[in-house]
């Protein structure tokens, strides 16, 4: 919200002898920080943040209050109310959202808006009207934060009165737009309908115009909820909502009427015919406790109370001092003060952040272990980066045809879609996060990498009855070329083998299924429920092992295409000494078309080692028997 | 004497020196050691065959002539044998031994997110104080995400404009924030936690708010949410931690500032500024000349998040922070769009995230 320099001088004179940055300052220090500061109608205007809790330093005097209070300087007096009259025109309060409505009739004069309430709206970004009404009632919001309004008194019909909407009213707003209402949203109508959004927007059809002679004047207090319901109803969010939204003062609905009134007698010799005022202010809210020992333990050191006091009064409170606590009834503008923590906030807040003590709290109990979960996840992000691969961080929805690519018919996307997406290719929590690499792996790709290494950590989401279920997945993706970049390392192609050697590396026991996403990019993705937990034992047991020497054997078979090498692998061992074989594998495929028809050739290489020096013939004989067992299963000696 | 050997020994002899120089390698020395002293058809062959059909009375002196003749080539020889053979072997071993100025195979490095690496460093931070960390779903009710924080049921962040709901199932939302792992950790908590002496954990995590993506918005983005719960915990606490935590990260000499702020979750509220870590406070672009930068929103455990939970607020109080990881790492780090963080190009990855 903009403040106009010395329109807030205006309200707290002391402020007017403070530097632009001392001001800056201390809004700040009261939780009103500056976000910029710009020049405007010949001098400044300062852009104050203004938290949703404070509706009451919505406008220069709220915020002059904030800075007497920090000063302990006076703010200037408002001028003393005018009296009352009998009522011109019936007035009915019909609905408790609205306990109190101050009016006034008056005859306009020939006067126009002066030019320094003109520059006033200016400096805050507002167009003045120039219709005295209009821009009275709108530099007074911005002044003082009570909204108030000016009817065309002509235009009313019969008596006004304040309720809630009836079933298929509609109001055209200043804003030239029809609106059904709804019969919570409050109105103020006269006998032919509403003619105003209850502090939200007046009326088109009693509108101020050039042509208005006469005005009623509307300064009244509305329940906060019910504007802000309105007007988020209607998707009409004005000076007015915001203030009467966040709470406006009731005992501000008469002297807002009076200064309204006042304005209009200056400006445009308008004639006062009758003021009044229909209902009256809500009932004060009770009293609040605060004890000695929660200011205590809140401000972190005991503070003296009968300052503590003083700091509230500052603040406007009326504060009742007994033993060890203050018992406090907040001023009328504050709406956010309702229990003690509140209380010692404002105790603190006067007193400058700055001066709360340091210390780091005791600990009361052991700590607490990182979840077993939580370090799997590091601890594979880590072997990850470390391997080569870079984590990813996408977003956890996508398009519903990139997630029907990898998620089965056992996970539909129905239960995962959300009702107001950003849009469609953001619509569904996905199912898997391999659509997502894939994305970012083409965008790699489209960059010039030669090789692609990436991975990600994230929820993939599972429907079910009663919602998504999340189930922490990492996915890989890999491709381009590896090697080449040197004269020591010759390149080649990633291959969906390296993505085997990888899931095995990182503790997958069973291989996971390897996805041939593009050319030359595989991927795979696997639950973390799949993976190997941290081990609690950081010592394990100690197995023995041979130092005598080992016997490394090789074996060239021709196997039949199709026979896997783990059936073979298998029967192999079984038929060697379980104690003595110490590796079994393939480490070399040959295929060749001069080899027999449906034939490759596999180096099978064993390798044995006991608790003593094996001798020849007795690897010889263990090796006949792997022969044998292999020639079971259709292989046989390659010549 | 000279008469006793015909004249072209005599050249061959003169020729010998400068020949011996010219021999450039092994072979060509081979090729001149075959001329002069080599078994058939050479000098020293021809002279042996002079000899031998020379008088008698000629031979010893004849003998002596052609042995020194000999024996000066072939030492000569040997000696630029040895020359030539040591040359060979630098030679040889120049070329098969390593140049190390020839690039290396570099094991593939790789790196973390750059926004996991702070949230583990910031877990890293807290973890000697006692804090653990919690986790809960992206996926919430509105009771986790609002109602537990104090969050009054008109509010508009609830609105449909601000948060992502599930179609198929209304009252589920994507998490706003990580409070509400705040409210599913107090809830869990709250029977035993006199027993455990309170507790204290960090909530790192995604989170999801209804904005369009652009330079510095996102709908997706991540926090650090930290909460405290003991006896006795007041704003001392929440500054003693933060000024331990921000110094850690940024150096001892960092100073923090607490601002009166406002989140419904807690009261007293509070925004936290720590001075300019790039600057030193002197004043720089990223505290734009200010010295300060501000870097989360904290304040004591409102009472009415304590009582939702199952907790008595006469007894416990505490204190929690949130903190935007995307803001921090950009503003540190001075990325300039948002946008890169999700688009995941492997070289901004390396340079940012890295491994520790």
């Amino acid at each position: 919200m903009w403040i106009e320099r010395k329109a807030l001088a205006q309200e707290i004179p002391a402020a007017a002898g403070l530097e632009i940055r001392e001001l800056c300052e201390v809004l700040a220090s009261l939780g009103f920080p500056v976000d910029g500061v710009a020049a405007r109608e010949g001098s400044e205007a300062l852009d104050v943040d203004i938290t949703a809790n404070r509706g009451d330093a919505m406008s220069h005097r709220g915020i002059a209050r904030e800075v007497a209070a920090r000063l302990g300087q006076p703010l200037t007096p408002l001028p003393p109310s005018a009296p009352e009259g009998a009522p011109l025109l019936e007035v009915r309060l019909e609905a408790a959202a609205c306990p109190v409505y101050a009016t006034a009739v008056l005859e306009l004069g020939p006067g126009e808006t002066p030019e320094s309430a003109q520059a006033f709206l200016r400096a805050l970004e507002a167009t003045p009207k120039k219709l005295p009404a209009v821009d009275a009632s709108n530099e007074l919001l911005h002044r003082y934060g009570h909204p108030t309004h000016a009817f065309d008194a002509d235009a009313i019909r019969g008596a006004v009165s304040v309720r809630w909407a009836r079933p298929g009213e509609t109001i055209t707003t200043l804003d030239g737009v029809t609106r059904s209402l709804a019969t919570a949203d409050l109105v103020i109508a006269d006998e032919a309908g509403p003619i105003a959004l209850a502090g939200v927007m007046g009326g088109d059809a009693t509108k101020v115009s050039a042509t208005t002679r006469r005005v009623l004047l509307e300064s009244a207090w509305f329940d906060a909820r019910t504007v802000r319901a309105t007007a988020r109803r209607h998707s009409l969010h004005t000076d007015a909502s915001h203030r009467f939204g966040r709470g406006a003062d009731p005992a501000m609905a008469r002297i807002a009427r009076d200064l309204l009134v006042l304005r209009l007698q200056t400006w445009c010799q308008a004639r006062l015919l009758g003021a009044w005022t229909a209902g009256a202010e809500p009932q004060r809210g009770t009293a609040v406790v605060l004890e000695a020992g929660l200011l205590t333990r809140i401000a972190g050191e005991s503070l003296d109370l009968p300052q503590a006091a003083e700091a509230l009064q500052r603040l406007g409170c009326s504060v009742v001092a007994t033993a060890g606590s203050l018992s406090v009834l907040p001023p009328t503008w504050r709406h956010d003060l309702n229990i003690p923590e509140d209380l010692a906030e404002e105790v603190l807040r006067l007193r400058g952040y700055e001066h709360i003590p340091s210390a780091l709290p005791p600990l009361e109990g052991p700590p607490e272990h990182l979840a077993p979960a939580y370090l799997q996840r590091q601890a594979l992000a880590r072997r990850l980066a470390h391997l080569g691969f870079h984590q990813t961080v996408t977003y956890g929805f996508i398009s519903p045809e990139a997630d029907s690519t990898f998620a089965g018919p056992a996970n539909p996307p129905e239960g995962r879609t959300l009702a107001n997406p950003l849009g469609y290719e953001y619509s569904v929590l996905r199912g898997s996060l391999l659509p997502s690499l894939v994305v970012s792996a083409g965008q790699n790709a489209r960059q010039g990498a030669r090789q692609i290494r990436l991975f990600e950590l994230a929820p993939t989401y599972l429907s079910g009855p009663s919602g998504p279920r999340e189930q922490a997945t990492l996915a890989v993706v890999w491709g381009g070329v590896l090697g080449g970049e040197d004269p020591f390392s010759p390149a080649r192609s990633v291959q969906e083998a390296d993505l085997a050697g990888l899931a095995r590396d990182l503790g997958i026991q069973d291989g996971p299924a390897i996805h041939r996403l593009a050319e030359g990019l595989f991927g795979f993705e696997v639950s973390l429920a799949a993976l190997p937990l941290p081990q609690d034992r950081i010592i394990p047991a100690f197995r023995p092992f041979s130092r005598f020497p080992a016997v490394e054997r090789d074996l060239s078979l021709l196997v039949p295409l199709g026979l896997g090498h783990e059936t073979l692998r298998q029967a192999m061992a079984s038929a060697l000494p379980a104690d003595a074989l110490q590796d079994l594998r393939c480490v070399d495929v040959f295929r060749h078309r001069s080899l027999p028809e449906g034939r490759q050739a596999w180096l099978m290489r064993l390798r044995f080692q006991a608790d003593r020096t094996l001798v020849g013939a007795e690897v010889d004989g263990w090796m006949a028997a792997a022969l044998a067992a292999a020639e079971a299963l259709g292989a046989s000696l390659r010549a | 004497m000279d008469q006793l050997l015909p004249p072209e020994i005599d050249v061959a002899a003169r020729s010998f020196p400068k020949a011996l120089a010219a021999c450039g390698d092994l072979n060509a020395l081979m090729r001149l050691k075959g001329a002069y002293v080599g078994r058939e058809g050479s000098h020293a062959a021809r002279m042996m065959d002079l000899l031998k059909a020379a008088p008698k009375e000629h031979k010893r002196e004849l003998g002596a002539q052609i042995n020194a003749y000999k024996q000066q080539w072939e030492e000569a020889l040997k000696g630029r044998q040895t020359d030539l053979e040591s040359a060979k072997k630098a030679q040889d071993a120049l070329a098969a031994g390593w140049d190390p100025t020839l690039p290396p195979p570099v094991p593939a490095a790789g790196a973390l997110h750059p926004l996991n690496r702070l949230m583990d460093r910031l877990v890293d931070v807290f973890r000697p104080l006692g804090f653990h960390v919690e986790e809960g779903p992206e996926v919430e009710t509105e009771a986790h995400n609002f109602d537990g924080l104090n969050i009054p049921d008109d509010h508009p962040a609830k609105a449909s404009s601000d948060t992502f709901y599930l179609a198929a199932h209304p009252e589920l939302l994507l998490r706003t924030h990580t409070s509400p792992v705040q409210v599913r950790t107090l809830l869990r908590v709250a029977p035993t936690l006199a027993e455990r002496g309170g507790i204290r954990f960090l909530a790192p995590g995604r989170v999801y708010r209804k904005d369009e993506i652009d330079p510095t918005h996102s709908p997706m983005f991540h926090q650090v949410e930290g909460m405290l719960v003991g006896h006795g915990i007041g704003m001392q606490h929440l500054k003693g931690t933060l000024e331990y935590a921000l110094r850690t990260l940024f150096g001892p000499h960092t100073e923090i500032r607490l601002r009166p702020s406002y989140f419904p979750f807690v009261e007293p509220g509070c925004e936290v500024d720590v001075s300019c870590p790039l600057c030193g406070a002197t004043g720089c672009r990223v505290c734009k000349g200010s010295g300060w930068v501000e870097i989360l929103g904290a304040g004591l455990i409102h009472p009415n998040v304590l009582t939702y939970a199952g907790i008595d607020p006469t007894v416990w109080s505490g204190w929690a922070f949130g903190m935007g990881v995307e803001r921090m790492s950009m503003m540190l780090s001075q990325t300039p769009d948002l946008r890169l963080f999700f688009e995941n190009d492997q070289r901004f990855l390396k340079a940012m995230g890295g491994l520790d």
